[in-house]
């Protein structure tokens, strides 16, 4: 199961999909874009345990986390 | 003839209101640590330790706070727990000699915020920058008549 996080005022909120499910992917990747044009960026963790940022959906990462814009505190 | 029989009622009925008023003392405890344990500032620090790597994982447990190095500059960054002016660039003495802010534009808890810091640092430097303010950490020293009258954490 991949899984999509998103920060939000309860902490995260996470959304598991299968991967090989069409109808899931399409949803899953329906999410990430209501989220990046939201202003969340993406990141993704790779197998080696480095963080990229995802730009453009990702039907094979494992585990996508969102996060919200970041501003001067 | 009643009276040993009263008494014994009156034992029972005793034992039977300590047991109830057990029984609800420890389903309140058992309350308390469930929503501690399921608590935004627990679930966010819980994500953040997922994503740390394991040096920053031990760095952390051990010392409230968590380095990572800039993707462009190479620069050691030290992410302090905290929402807010809890990053110090480091020297390469190890000594902070930035401060730099910046946050989410939503109400995020400690452990959400540490992490999208540790990753703009790590993967989009020059953007999270951009963004941030900065303030000097180069305190003067204080002195040791200074030192002893402040606080104390």
């Amino acid at each position: 199961m991949a899984t999509q996080i998103v920060m939000d005022h309860t902490g995260d909120t996470r959304h598991q999909f299968d991967a090989d499910d069409i109808k899931a992917l399409a949803a899953a990747e329906r999410r990430f874009k209501e989220l990046t044009f939201a202003g969340f960026t993406a990141a993704v963790r790779t197998s080696s345990g480095q963080t990229r940022l995802a730009r453009t959906f990702d039907p094979t990462a494992e585990e996508t986390l969102f996060y919200p814009r970041l501003v001067g505190g | 003839m009643w009276t040993p029989r009263l008494s014994t009622a009156t034992h029972d009925l005793w034992r039977f209101l300590v047991d109830r008023a057990r029984e609800v003392q420890a389903r309140r405890v058992r309350h308390r640590e469930l929503r501690a344990k399921y608590s935004p500032e627990a679930r966010g620090l819980k994500l953040l330790r997922e994503w740390l790597s394991p040096e920053q994982r031990e760095q952390f447990n051990a010392e409230g706070y968590f380095d990572v190095i800039g993707c462009h500059s190479r620069k050691k960054y030290r992410i302090r727990y905290g929402s807010s002016a809890n990053i110090d660039e480091l020297n390469d003495a190890g000594v902070p000699r930035m401060g730099w802010c910046f946050v989410p534009n939503i109400h995020l808890v400690a452990g959400d915020v540490m992490l999208a810091q540790k990753i703009a640092l790590e993967t989009n430097e020059r953007d999270a920058l951009a963004a941030a303010n900065r303030f000097p950490r180069a305190l003067p020293q204080a002195s040791p008549s200074t030192r002893s009258r402040s606080r104390g954490f």
